[in-house]
């Protein structure tokens, strides 16, 4: 059951509905069915994962805050990651292990073959196993208490909004918000209808409109110029961040209204200034997993090296960020190019601030566009790896690029137009967020009924351009 | 709400209006095949069907109207819906049905039941074939809007002057014009699959409908430029056709055209030159039957 299905639409009204008719005290126990509902309905057998993960987290969190013992506690802490990180190494990795020795072996003339394993990947298992290690690492560190209730545990790892692609949430967050009444809180539904419109757009109008060019583009590379496969890749960036960035609001949106708070996930990044800052914008509550459990920690371990130790940590977390994403080289690739922009800003961040103030640059607006498109670029760039089946096709792509020309590949024109037209509303929206904050208010105006219409609008435009099945595709004749 | 359900009922109209005005075009093509055509010999299909069949040849040679109700991406539903509304108001002389496209568990050949949408209100006897798009079709087509999902600009285009007056396509075919460059090469095609019942169903209806309206019925696999060892899709056919007792010509291993590449603009289709050399074959088949 994915969001944008009808099937959804109708599981949150039926949530909704039971959920305010319950008393406020008992919501949580609604919420926890609904949640154990969605996933079994996903795939029933995978509730077992859920349910294991789930229980060892807390059982041994519990264990943890209980013994006064060090060594007993570290040994809970050691036991618990490894049996909750155990499922998801199996599932998402394993299969490409066998197959990445066999070919190592192969380089060197051993052959020996492991037989291969169709595993089905447990649908959200990368994002619930976060959260698991996050309580488990907090609660070890004395930042929690464990929580005691069992089934408010559960649904705060199970809770179906952000089981399947976050965001990743954090326990100081959510706990506390299961252990009071879960009351209706008009300002937070409202806000979640417009998230969840929003989302709508995004994901519709917006990703699912510029996957249907990019796939055509992608999987015929060796029939396409490279203007064409330029353009294709610079549509890429916007279309996972409509696509995430959208999913990540109908997630939020529909958690508000069920009176729960959620972190944000993205905030404009493609007006960064730097990748740095690039990665305080996007997937925000994955990176400040990975920065609170994964870099800081390993800057600690190897702060003696000041500046290398800096680049150590991050390269190490923009790898273990390139394999969360997918058990691929390619990833890998990808995470390992984050690691190495953000070590050269973090090793040449002085000699540029001081350039930076000599010449006032961070007032130049043509200095700001320029960051702008570097950073857009740089992603871009390493969004291609990400992108493609090997490594071997991203060369091809990149070699395309530079030195193939030819007439821009529109496809079926009309979807070409709406692909603009939505992604025209979509960087009209966020430059407004961005630089005119209080300024020309139309879905926060105080007007109800022009705010009524900016709404109106979208929704209209959702029906009338929003991707809603395979049925539209643009058919490539060569 | 008040807003939105008024702005869906005005849009929705509207865009019904429009599209059922258009001149020429793919919808033109549909609501010409759905709502139009009498021609005496019709050919229904996917794109190869589109591509593949040149009518002026058919008419010239068999003394016959014909037109080619062949439409891109289409699937064995769409071909079933738009002969069963033609059914209720001609009866053609001979049908031909160009299969392409498999009988797996694939969800695509469903959602791309969207490209008749606009017909549920007024064709009922499509209305269970639309309907297998989704269990909540009828709910979604609530909205005046929804058939109408990402028709506008096609639908302006159109009703435009310009468009009216060209013609893009000859009696439903569409020529292609480019000559494929790339020599033959084998294609892995799947030897087995897990069938959708339901597809094969919507064959044998199809069958069954062309029968009971006494249309001499042809099946067939037009031309491709690819070899492979086996296909469970041609073999399911076959079958099929075997068991219902209706013709089925297969012309996926005719030398003819895996030996010249020209005659095709791709893999799977046919250019200009290649469509009027494959006529020329079925309308001797179809005088034969």
């Amino acid at each position: 059951m994915i969001f944008t299905s009808f099937s959804f639409l109708i599981f949150i009204c039926l949530v909704l509905t039971c959920h305010y008719l319950v008393p406020a005290n008992y919501r949580w126990v609604v919420l926890l069915t609904a949640s154990y509902i969605f996933y079994f309905s996903i795939k029933p057998v995978f509730v077992i994962l859920l349910l294991f993960t789930s229980c060892i987290a807390y059982f041994l969190a519990l264990a943890i805050d209980f013994t006064q013992r060090e060594n007993r506690k570290k040994v809970y802490f050691i036991t618990s990651l490894t049996l909750v990180l155990l499922p998801l190494l199996f599932f998402k990795y394993l299969g490409n292990l066998s197959e990445a020795m066999m070919y190592l072996l192969s380089l060197v003339n051993i052959s020996l073959s492991f037989p291969r394993l169709g595993l089905l990947l447990p649908i959200g298992i990368s994002f619930y196993t976060f959260v698991a290690i996050g309580y488990t690492v907090d609660v070890y560190n004395g930042d929690i208490k464990p929580e005691k209730n069992l089934g408010k545990f559960a649904l705060f790892i199970s809770f179906f909004p952000l089981i399947l692609s976050g965001p990743i949430e954090r326990a100081k967050n959510i706990l506390p918000q299961l252990n009071s009444p879960i009351v209706f809180n008009y300002a937070l539904a409202s806000q979640g209808l417009k998230f969840i419109i929003w989302g709508y757009f995004s994901k519709l109008v917006v990703a699912d409109r510029i996957a249907l060019y990019v796939n055509a583009v992608f999987s015929n590379l060796s029939m396409h110029n490279g203007n064409s496969i330029a353009f294709a890749s610079f549509l890429y960036p916007f279309q996972v961040y409509a696509d995430l960035g959208g999913y990540s609001l109908i997630a939020i949106g529909s958690a508000n209204l069920l009176g729960l708070g959620i972190i944000q996930n993205f905030k404009r990044p493609f007006f960064a200034t730097s990748v740095s800052e690039f990665w305080r914008r996007w997937h925000m509550s994955l990176i400040s997993w990975l920065t609170d459990y994964v870099f800081i920690p390993i800057c600690f371990i190897f702060r003696k090296y000041k500046k290398w130790g800096i680049v150590i940590a991050l390269m190490i977390t923009f790898f273990i960020s390139g394999i969360w994403h997918g058990a691929k080289l390619t990833f890998i690739v990808w995470g390992l190019m984050q690691g190495v922009f953000l070590s050269y800003e973090a090793l040449t961040i002085n000699k540029r601030d001081v350039l930076i103030e000599k010449y006032m640059l961070a007032s130049k607006t043509w200095f700001r566009l320029l960051c702008y498109v570097f950073t857009f670029l740089l992603f871009t760039v390493s969004q291609i790896v990400a992108r493609v089946a090997n490594l071997q096709d991203a060369f091809f792509v990149y070699y395309k690029i530079l030195t193939s020309r030819g007439p821009l590949f529109i496809g079926t024109i009309a979807y070409f137009i709406y692909m603009l037209f939505g992604l025209a509303i979509l960087l009209c929206k966020d430059i407004k967020d961005e630089f005119f904050v209080s300024k020309y208010y139309l879905l926060l105006s105080r007007y109800r009924l022009l705010r009524t219409i900016a709404y109106a609008s979208i929704i209209i435009l959702i029906l009338m351009i929003g991707v809603f099945d395979a049925g539209q595709f643009i058919y490539f004749q060569f | 709400m008040v807003i939105i359900i008024l702005s869906d009922i005005i849009l929705g109209n509207t865009l019904r209006y429009f599209y059922f005005t258009e001149g020429a075009g793919l919808h033109y093509r549909t609501t010409y095949s759905i709502e139009q055509t009498t021609a005496d010999v019709i050919v229904f299909g996917s794109s190869k069907a589109n591509h593949n069949y040149v009518p002026d040849i058919f008419e010239k040679e068999l003394g016959l109207s014909f037109y080619n109700a062949g439409r891109d991406g289409a699937s064995i539903f769409y071909h079933l819906a738009v002969l069963k509304s033609i059914l209720k108001r001609h009866k053609p002389n001979f049908v031909i049905l160009d299969f392409a496209g498999k009988f797996d568990k694939s969800r695509e050949s469903y959602e791309r039941l969207s490209s008749l949408l606009p017909y549920y209100e007024k064709h009922k006897e499509i209305r269970k074939i639309v309907e297998q798009k989704s269990p909540y079709e009828r709910i979604k087509l609530v909205s005046r809007i929804y058939p109408f999902n990402s028709m506008l600009v096609t639908i302006i285009v159109g009703n435009m002057k310009f468009n009216r007056n060209r013609k893009d396509d000859q009696k439903g075919y569409v020529a292609l014009k480019k000559e494929w460059q790339v020599d033959i090469d084998s294609v892995n095609v799947q030897s087995f699959y897990e069938i959708d019942k339901n597809k094969i169903n919507a064959l044998r209806e199809f069958i069954d409908c062309s029968k009971q309206a006494d249309i001499q019925l042809v099946v067939v696999f037009s031309p491709i430029y690819y070899l492979y060892n086996r296909d469970y899709t041609l073999d399911l056919l076959h079958e099929t056709c075997s068991e219902k007792n209706v013709s089925f010509y297969d012309f996926s291993k005719t030398e003819i055209f895996l030996s010249n590449k020209k005659l095709f603009q791709d893999r799977s289709h046919l250019n200009q030159n290649g469509a009027r050399v494959f006529s020329d074959m079925m309308i001797k088949i179809l005088k034969d039957e």
